[in-house]
């Protein structure tokens, strides 16, 4: 049966109204959290020459404040499932400013290394975590778009703050612009105060009964949605936040399909954002193209991310998003095999552009398929797990692109690998989805042929 | 002007016979290869040898006696070839205009001729040196560093650096290692380093001075001393911003909870019981079939 609006249950997330509010306080979240440590590289220069120390030294700030931001998922997963979102957020936006802050009056890099990069990465984790948490407990149908929209904070506010970060530096120092981003990082908190919390009610024996039809009893199980799966409603708010982190997800089909496919692809997913503007100054053009390079590529993502959300959420699309992801992936590493064939300035913007599409279709699915494949409700487990698992390839992909390009002198066999990495991580998804779909569909028919059962009974004791 | 000097009357002939013929290139290869089996050493006549304060000059090379044939020639600046000069022709002379002297175009300039091996002379192209602040303008916080750089192009470079400091019209020199100065200087770079900044007595222009054989050339670059406070104003500002938004959202949450709390999680869905919360906020109330 397919569900018609009037047939949503009651217990099933608002999809609209204060649930916009919250996609964009998830979207101040996001951009913070995935463009600060980007942004921050602006500062290194300068900081470079006041403490003596070399580039790579002063790149470990961000690779820290990175690594922190992942490890600390399932730290802030445990603090999402025992006190909600909001808290989580507002003490996150408070972490990152008093990093930021005290950041500023240091001397050494080791302060740096310290209050930027721990205390700033983790104050970031716990942004992110409960942000995409919560969009699952606000939206179901609309849930794709609200992630597209959600993400598309990080190429904007990367956009916005490299030349914020650019501007207070040289009316402030970077002293002084550390201490303005402290406050500014304060604005999580804002986005956290917007993260009302919401609980799923448990429906406890009233039966909905809509256009006349009966339907089975929903005290554990909420209506099947577009996409066909099941997810599973714990019963009552509280039972939700008490539990700690939900280890059982690592028995879970789809949670284990996806951490693999992710753990691959994320080895080929930065590296080429990171060594774009570098290829094209070995190509011979100037500072400034290929810095323009990466502004078509970051602009393009803006768009993309929505783009992909929308057409995530149709209904032709929905029931199989997994697919779309693998596509997306697919695409992703197609353009990077491909990149080496581009010749020219032109041919290098083209591939900033399709590269910058292709960034902001999987960015913008990355939670999307998370939740799909294991629920709201254990998503903040989920996602906690998932990045901190996530994290090594994360942070080993750059270090061994650049070993590539170091060894062979040749940026090509980057682009080849990444591409193939990902091709790889594509082809694997698609294909274990596929039996993924296929054994979920043979568990719902098994539970409709139970369900039959317990319902006629239901309706039996109902009439009688 | 020839090579070797060799006693005997035939020597002596040919000896005159090159020297008739030296200024004549073509003769003189031709007389040197059936002349001499192993020749005299090459000779290059460069003309002028060295450029001095000129606005624009013709640098000439001559070879006498080369080795072997010459395949070409080409000129080179500072140890990098000059494209356009590169000439394939067998001419022993070759000639370089500069049009205009000036701190990009003085150097060390070589005229080379290809032959085997290749024969090169260097001409000196001496200008006054330019000296250019690296920033315009440099900013420095309270209490801490500032740095201010001069870099120098030309040549020769500079071999004496100074700094002094503005002062209404006059100049007071600044000593390295005294108060709290430290410069640093390599002949195309200087750096005056402060220590400690005071808004009062840092802030103000800086002359960089830097003499060669030519004399001295200057530049000036002005220090901005910011207070230690001026980043405070933005950062209340925004912390401000912060608690005022944040206090709007929790106190329209209050005031609206005890009405919004059931909104919230019927909008969107059919409301169960049909006389319950009849003052839906909401637009999307949707009627059912009642049972």
């Amino acid at each position: 049966m397919s569900p018609a609006p009037a047939s949503i249950l009651r217990d099933t997330p608002p999809d609209g109204g204060w649930g916009w509010a919250v996609v964009f306080g998830a979207f101040i979240s996001i951009g913070f959290s995935y463009a600060f440590p980007k942004a921050l590289t602006v500062f290194f220069k300068d900081i470079q020459l006041i403490f003596g120390a070399s580039y790579s030294q002063i790149a470990w700030i961000s690779s820290i404040m990175l690594a922190a931001m992942y490890a600390g998922g399932p730290i802030s997963s445990i603090l999402v499932n025992r006190y909600g979102s909001r808290p989580v957020v507002i003490a996150g936006g408070v972490m990152c400013g008093i990093g930021m802050v005290t950041a500023s009056f240091g001397n050494t890099i080791t302060h740096l290394y310290i209050c930027v990069g721990v205390v700033g990465g983790f104050g970031l984790s716990f942004n992110l975590q409960p942000s995409v948490t919560i969009i699952g407990k606000y939206f179901q149908v609309k849930r794709p778009l609200a992630n597209g929209l959600a993400m598309a904070g990080s190429p904007v506010f990367l956009c916005t703050l490299a030349p914020i970060n650019q501007f207070l530096f040289n009316q402030f120092g970077w002293r002084g612009s550390f201490f303005i981003l402290g406050a500014l990082l304060l604005n999580c908190c804002v986005a956290g105060s917007l993260m009302r919390p919401i609980c799923p009610k448990p429906t406890g024996g009233q039966l909905t009964q809509t256009n006349g039809t009966p339907k089975r009893p929903t005290t554990d199980r909420s209506e099947a949605q577009v996409n066909g799966h099941n997810t599973q409603l714990e019963k009552g708010c509280l039972e939700n936040f008490n539990k700690f982190l939900d280890l059982s997800l690592f028995k879970h089909r789809g949670f284990l399909i996806y951490i693999v496919g992710n753990a691959v692809m994320f080895f080929g997913f930065f590296a080429p954002v990171v060594f774009l503007a570098p290829y094209a100054l070995s190509h011979g053009f100037d500072e400034y193209s290929s810095a323009f390079l990466l502004s078509i590529m970051g602009f393009v993502d803006m768009f993309a991310r929505p783009l992909t959300g929308l057409m995530a959420n149709t209904k032709w699309i929905r029931p199989r998003i997994q697919y779309f992801f693998s596509f997306a992936i697919i695409y992703n590493g197609l353009c990077h095999l491909l990149c080496p064939l581009a010749s020219g300035y032109g041919g290098l913007a083209a591939y900033s552009v399709f590269f910058g599409i292709a960034f902001g279709m999987v960015c913008a699915l990355l939670f999307e398929t998370l939740m799909d494949l294991v629920g709201p409700q254990r998503f903040s487990s989920a996602v906690g797990l998932a990045t901190i698992i996530e994290c090594c390839p994360v942070l080993l992909g750059p270090p061994i692109g650049g070993a590539l390009v170091d060894t062979f002198g040749d940026y090509k066999y980057l682009y080849l690998m990444c591409g193939a990495v990902m091709v790889f991580a594509g082809l694997f998804l698609f294909v274990m989805n596929i039996y993924n779909y296929r054994m979920l569909e043979r568990e719902r028919r098994q539970e409709e042929g139970q369900g039959d059962e317990s319902e006629a009974e239901e309706t039996k004791l109902s009439h009688a | 002007m020839s090579g070797q000097n060799r006693n005997g009357g035939a020597e002596g002939e040919r000896i005159k016979k090159r020297k008739a013929l030296a200024t004549d290139a073509a003769k003189c290869c031709k007389i040197s290869d059936m002349f001499v089996s192993k020749g005299p050493d090459p000779l290059i006549e460069a003309e002028p040898m060295e450029v001095y304060n000129q606005t624009s000059a013709v640098l000439s090379c001559k070879l006498t006696d080369p080795p072997s044939t010459v395949k070409g020639h080409y000129w080179m600046r500072n140890g990098k070839v000059i494209e356009s000069s590169k000439h394939n022709l067998p001419t022993l002379y070759t000639e370089h205009t500069l049009a205009k002297i000036d701190s990009h175009s003085g150097g060390l300039y070589e005229c080379v001729f290809l032959s085997e091996p290749e024969v090169k002379t260097t001409i000196e192209v001496k200008t006054a040196p330019l000296v250019s602040a690296y920033k315009r303008s440099e900013h420095g916080n309270e209490k801490d560093k500032g740095v201010l750089v001069c870099v120098s192009y030309g040549y020769p470079l500079p071999t004496d650096w100074k700094w002094y400091k503005l002062e209404g019209e006059d100049k007071t020199a600044i000593t390295n290692g005294t108060d709290r100065y430290e410069i640093k200087s390599t002949p195309n770079r200087t750096t005056l380093t402060i220590d400690n900044l005071d808004i009062a007595m840092d802030i103000g222009d800086y002359i960089c001075d830097g003499t060669s054989e030519f004399g001295s050339t200057s530049n000036k670059v002005h220090l901005r001393v910011r207070s230690r406070l001026a980043a405070l104003w933005p950062f209340l500002g925004i912390v401000a911003e912060v608690i005022i938004l944040v206090s709007i959202i929790f106190i329209y949450e209050k005031t609206r909870k005890p009405d919004e709390i059931n909104d919230d999680d019927d909008s969107g869905s059919a409301p169960l019981k049909s006389n319950a919360n009849t003052d839906h906020k909401n637009k999307d109330v949707r009627q059912r079939n009642s049972n």
